[in-house]
């Protein structure tokens, strides 16, 4: 099994890692097979603010996937929550996307048709439950995020930061377990992008596991712990405040 | 490593309702596209319900019309071989009316050789095409036929120089109300106008008769007593029984000469002529219907390629891939449905117009409205079945990779 990366010191700190990946390799069908991942072994302890650096083609975004369970690894096992992913089906994956992960996008994927406050409450809908309560988390989602005078607002009538705070909240209103945000800056003007970056780090002090993959070292730099990737393989490991 | 059960019962769920509000999400943002894609399911249950509506309608129009007239039969002689008019034996009537099922007989007899004039100076020769008739006060009841002005012949007016005539009868002779005395020149004698009637539909030779009494007919015009024609009804259920035993019973000496006729025949025919180019009309709304699954399913193949990255979102979100097909499906059927509420409607409008421009009461099979929308919700599933299944096929990383 693997060792425990040392995580900060905080009160609220479980013992059980949110997502804790061992062994995963990820390898896609071809002549030669292209392995993505070849062995990643990592561990997300609750409350981290953590980035997944690499350039592009060095397997990050298949860790993100993989990490999501939006992809299934080759050989190894993923657990979210402690639970091992291997063995559950198609629908209990999309449950536990349901209520224990959260995405954010690099493309935001707002749906046009919808004001913020759908789109926001459209994050909770496969959870079930009354659509009014729905919307009441959505409401104090988009407080949080600093969009509470948009909320009437359609996506297209949004700026870039505006519609990124709005993919944030949606990934945020359920209280997630784990959100993972996917080069969530780059769409964005530098100085929008270091606001996306106020609210994440923002997000995190209130207590949000947060995880950034992202190439770029500005974006990497904002985030407590740095987490380097090359040809699938995890070649740096710096835990926060070194 | 322990497990532990997920907290918050982390099933992913899509009730009915969030199920049906997604499905109509895909449509309000489209809604140019939706509405297009829904007219040909609209033009083909419009069709349908407006073909079946109109001929329901039209049919019920004749219907009523055969009600009054299906139990209705008559008998008359038929010519010789030799082309020499015959007539019935004087006894038919009293020997017809005691078939059991029968419950009215009226008589008539032709009165070849009087005519009838406005007055004594019209030329002999503008007989106007008036035939006289000898009958009685049973007419009216036997056939249905109302009386427009005055009042029918009775017992007593038999007995005197009293006509009734028919419609077409009284406007050749340019009688058009009874508001004064009025008398009609009939084979040399003045008789009094006591009665004009309504057009008969399915009888039409009568609206151009005069009818006067039996009594006055043997006093003034010799005529003999034998009918030339019955006019019977009987119990509705036994009209063929009693038209099988009507010649022997109305001539037992010489029961190949008389004919038996039902005058509901004709509008039965007339039903049938009607409903002749129904079929054809409803293939084509089928066919509409058919094109217009065809552009649905077509319109949703596209959705799903177009929309490849909200599907991506949603699988993300947490939704199955049943959740995923379910959606497409139901947006399917819901722009299937919605256009075949409007061609129900449509459907409707036309029969309503259409049958009010007729005098008809408008009937609208139900099998039409229930039947229009049944198909409509099919076709929707049908044409939803591929692109769903395509949707839900696509994997949640192929989704969320965008250009």
């Amino acid at each position: 099994m693997t060792h425990p990366v040392p995580v900060p010191a905080r009160p609220d700190a479980g013992p059980a890692p949110v997502l804790e990946l061992a062994g995963v390799v990820k390898q896609y069908p071809g002549e030669p097979p292209v392995t993505a991942l070849a062995g990643v072994d990592l561990r997300i302890g609750q409350g981290e603010l953590a980035a997944i650096i690499g350039p592009s083609g060095s397997g990050k975004s298949t860790l993100l996937h993989v990490m999501g369970t939006l992809e299934r690894p080759t050989r190894g096992v993923v657990r979210v929550g402690g639970q091992d992913t291997s063995a559950m089906s198609d629908t209990q994956l999309s449950g536990l996307r349901a209520w224990r992960l959260g995405f954010v996008f690099q493309q935001f994927f707002l749906l046009d048709g919808l004001s913020v406050l759908d789109n926001v409450a459209n994050g909770l809908l496969y959870r079930g439950g009354r659509a009014a309560e729905r919307r009441r988390l959505a409401e104090a989602a988009i407080e949080r995020v600093g969009l509470g005078h948009r909320a009437g607002h359609r996506p297209n009538q949004l700026s870039g930061g505006e519609q990124q705070r709005t993919a944030i909240a949606r990934a945020l209103a359920g209280r997630p377990a784990l959100v993972m945000a996917d080069e969530p800056t780059g769409n964005l003007d530098t100085t929008t992008g270091a606001s996306i970056l106020d609210l994440l780090r923002e997000l995190h002090r209130d207590g949000t596991t947060i995880v950034v993959i992202t190439h770029d070292p500005d974006v990497a730099a904002a985030m407590e712990r740095h987490i380097e990737i090359r040809d699938g393989r995890i070649i740096r490991d710096t835990p926060a405040g070194t | 490593m322990i497990r532990r059960p997920v907290r918050d019962s982390g099933r992913s769920r899509l009730s009915r309702r969030d199920l049906l509000w997604v499905a109509s999400l895909g449509l309000r943002s489209r809604r140019v596209r939706a509405a297009l894609s829904a007219l040909g399911i609209s033009i083909g249950i419009a069709a349908i319900v407006g073909v079946l509506g109109i001929s329901q309608s039209s049919k019920t129009g004749l219907l009523q019309e055969l009600g009054q007239l299906g139990n209705l039969l008559t008998v008359q002689p038929q010519s010789t071989a030799f082309g020499q008019p015959t007539e019935l034996p004087a006894t038919a009537e009293g020997m017809v009316s005691r078939i059991g099922p029968v419950t009215s007989v009226t008589e008539i007899g032709s009165i070849a050789n009087a005519y009838v004039y406005r007055n004594s100076v019209v030329p002999a020769s503008d007989t106007s095409g008036i035939s006289l008739t000898a009958t009685d006060a049973t007419l009216p009841a036997t056939l249905g036929v109302t009386v427009a002005h005055g009042t029918f012949l009775n017992a007593a007016t038999a007995r005197y120089p009293a006509v009734v005539l028919g419609a077409e009868a009284a406007s050749l002779l340019g009688i058009n109300d009874l508001a004064s005395p009025t008398q009609a020149w009939i084979g040399g004698h003045w008789f009094t106008v006591v009665g004009i009637l309504n057009p008969v539909e399915l009888l039409s030779q009568l609206d151009s008769m005069a009818f006067i009494g039996f009594p006055v007919a043997e006093r003034y015009f010799g005529f003999d007593g034998h009918p030339t024609g019955l006019y019977l009804r009987s119990v509705p259920s036994q009209v063929t029984a009693v038209a099988a035993v009507l010649p022997a019973t109305a001539d037992p000496a010489n029961p190949s000469i008389v004919a038996v006729s039902y005058p509901s025949d004709i509008l039965k025919a007339e039903v049938t002529a009607k409903g002749a180019y129904n079929g054809l009309l409803l293939g084509l709304g089928a066919v509409a219907l058919l094109v217009g699954g065809v552009g649905i399913a077509n319109v949703m193949v596209v959705s799903v390629l177009e929309r490849r990255s909200e599907i991506g979102l949603r699988r993300a979100l947490g939704a199955t891939r049943r959740h995923v097909a379910e959606q497409f499906l139901a947006e399917a059927v819901l722009l299937s449905v919605l256009g075949g509420l409007a061609g129900v409607v449509i459907g409707a409008v036309a029969t309503v117009i259409y049958a009010a421009s007729q005098h008809w009461s408008v009937q609208i099979p139900a099998v039409a409205l229930y039947g229009g929308l049944g198909a409509a919700l099919v076709i929707g599933a049908m044409a939803g079945l591929y692109p769903s299944t395509r949707a839900a096929r696509l994997s949640p990383t192929e989704a969320l990779r965008t250009v």
